[in-house]
């Protein structure tokens, strides 16, 4: 019987997770110092001090000084510390905290000290229930990532991603997952034996929309992430794919199929009346909206080869401008909130794939990763990192880089995981 | 005679749809015509088979048709002569390079091309669904060019 028990906890995580795990690979060239003492209290602490850790060694800015080294605390009657000491340890910040447990709540109070200048920066408070220990770690891990950085933090944004996984050589099992920015507290929100692809979130973190082939035809379908309830956006018997929701929430911008070959379109969600924004007898396709939702980028094949289009929408019949010119394939381009700069994948001269970056006023992209079919690049809303889709081996699994040079890694424990979409802010 | 004028539109319907991709594929119909006979002697295979051998592969980044693919549906177009109340399905593949949307749009081309090549031998459009899977239904599993070709294609059914 004991046994019997056993072998079902043991198979029960194969069947129903790809848990990811976050590996960091790479910090920035130049970080900030930080000493982070750790937030005391009995059993959760741990908990939440290594959540803090992680959230912040994954953003690159910081390097943590090891925990042996730190100094005791010494906190006067001012509220000041002994800013000299951690002077002399070359720390810029010091970041101090405790958790006050109450019956039905978590209080997380935590201070941010400017060492350099001798003061304190921040002095802060987060709560939550007792279950919602996760988020409160990320709330204030981007509460200080803000404070130092200047920088919003991403800690307490959400991914959605696609994870695959085979039984046999022919079964597969294709689920839209929700998880922490972290991998962590996972969820399946559509699980499939058919194709899912194109995941994309709704300004307000709310609903997702998404491609699934469950009917052996690509459509568009609109999720509540709360309910589960989900529905077609149009019901065309046509091939409808590629969504992207206006940063109003208003509009999906989609490419559907109706003439036989692939243009853009703009839908109204109040009404589903669409507008068609491309009329070219090339592949129009992978539409993104800029922050400020007045323009969108596209791939299109109009030149012979898929390049980065951009096209304003506040003029009435605006032409589309080709935004890339380097190589014969640059695709699935999104904006950074800037709006100046371009996220997308790059084909090189060796014929591998790669995710680049182009300010729109250069005229030449600079190549961001190093494996061989990086995918899917997704900007997370601070503008400072990309979660994209690489395959190693041949397994395909989530990686992300910031902007100044740190990497990591979100390996599944078992199958496939591919085509991340980053969510906007959320707290 | 009657035959021969049905090539002849063939090939001059072949030229016209070919008009904007490339000469070569217009030279090879017309070589072609005296194949044609070869290819479709076989009357006892069902209509399943023919389709099923009939697979369209296409090279990479390409959706225009082969010489070898051109071959292949010819056995198709006897076969809806034959059959006027049938209507098949065209599911466009690519191979795993290249984006998942991009692929799909690909797809669908090549879908289309097979498609065109058909209404261009007085196939009704009507008569023909032409659909895409993009990448996600490989049927060779390896990252590798032996796969990839098997993998850019277009199914009948």
């Amino acid at each position: 019987m004991k046994k019997i028990f056993l072998s079902s906890l043991f198979f029960l995580p194969l069947f129903c997770s790809s848990e990811l795990f976050l590996e960091i690979t790479k910090g920035s060239e130049e970080q900030f110092k930080v000493a982070m003492i750790p937030f005391a209290e009995k059993k959760v602490s741990k908990t939440l001090n290594n959540i803090i850790s992680n959230d912040l060694n994954r953003t690159g800015e910081f390097a943590l000084l090891d925990e042996s080294l730190l100094l005791p605390l010494q906190i006067d009657d001012d509220g000041e510390i002994n800013y000299k000491d951690w002077k002399l340890l070359g720390i810029e910040y010091l970041i101090t905290g405790n958790i006050v447990k109450g019956n039905n709540s978590i209080d997380v109070n935590y201070e941010i000290y400017n060492i350099q200048k001798s003061k304190k920066i921040r002095s802060s408070k987060v709560f939550g229930l007792p279950n919602q220990l996760r988020q409160l770690a990320h709330y204030t891990s981007d509460g200080i990532y803000e404070s130092i950085t200047g920088i919003k933090g991403i800690a307490s944004t959400r991914l959605l991603y696609v994870s695959n996984i085979k039984s046999g050589n022919i079964n597969s099992r294709y689920r839209l997952m929700l998880a922490d920015s972290d991998g962590a507290n996972e969820q399946t929100l559509l699980s499939s034996s058919e194709s899912i692809i194109s995941p994309s979130w709704s300004p307000d973190g709310k609903k997702v929309a998404y491609v699934s082939f469950e009917t052996g035809l690509a459509k568009v379908y609109i999720q509540d992430i709360a309910s589960g309830q989900r529905e077609s956006v149009l019901s065309k018997n046509t091939q409808i794919s590629s969504p992207s929701w206006s940063p109003d929430g208003k509009y999906l911008s989609l490419t559907l199929y109706q003439d036989g070959n692939a243009e853009i379109y703009i839908l109204r969600l109040r009404d589903r009346v669409l507008t068609r924004m491309t009329n070219q007898f090339a592949i129009d396709t992978e539409s993104s909206w800029s922050p400020k939702g007045n323009k969108i980028l596209f791939t299109s094949g109009r030149s012979g080869s898929p390049q980065v289009y951009e096209l304003d929408l506040r003029r009435l019949n605006a032409k589309a401008k080709r935004i890339s010119f380097e190589g014969t394939y640059n695709a699935k381009a999104s904006y950074l909130p800037d709006e100046e700069g371009i996220i997308f994948v790059h084909r090189s001269t060796d014929g591998l794939f790669h995710i680049a970056l182009k300010y729109k006023k250069e005229n030449f992209l600079r190549i961001l990763t190093e494996a061989k079919m990086d995918e899917s690049p997704s900007v997370a809303p601070n503008g400072n990192m990309v979660i994209y889709g690489i395959t190693e081996g041949d397994q395909s699994m989530l990686a992300g880089f910031s902007l100044s040079g740190a990497s990591f890694k979100l390996p599944a424990s078992q199958g496939e995981v591919r085509e991340p979409a980053w969510s906007n802010f959320l707290r | 005679m009657n035959k021969s004028l049905n090539t002849l539109f063939t090939s001059l319907a072949l030229i016209l749809f070919t008009a904007c991709t490339s000469l070569q594929i217009t030279e090879e119909s017309v070589s072609n015509q005296s194949v044609a006979g070869v290819t479709l002697s076989s009357k006892s295979s069902s209509a399943q088979a023919v389709l099923a051998n009939a697979v369209v592969y296409f090279e990479y980044d390409e959706f225009t048709l082969t010489m070898k693919s051109i071959q292949a549906l010819k056995g198709v177009v006897r076969l809806m002569k034959e059959n006027p109340r049938m209507t098949i399905s065209l599911e466009g593949h690519a191979d795993e390079r290249g984006t998942r949307e991009y692929n799909l749009a690909l797809g669908q081309r090549r879908s289309e091309s097979v498609s065109d090549y058909l209404i261009a031998n007085d196939i009704k459009r009507v008569r023909l669904y032409a659909k895409s899977f993009g990448e996600e239904r490989p049927l060779s599993l390896g990252s590798n060019n032996i796969s990839w070709s098997k993998n850019r294609r277009v199914e009948i059914k």
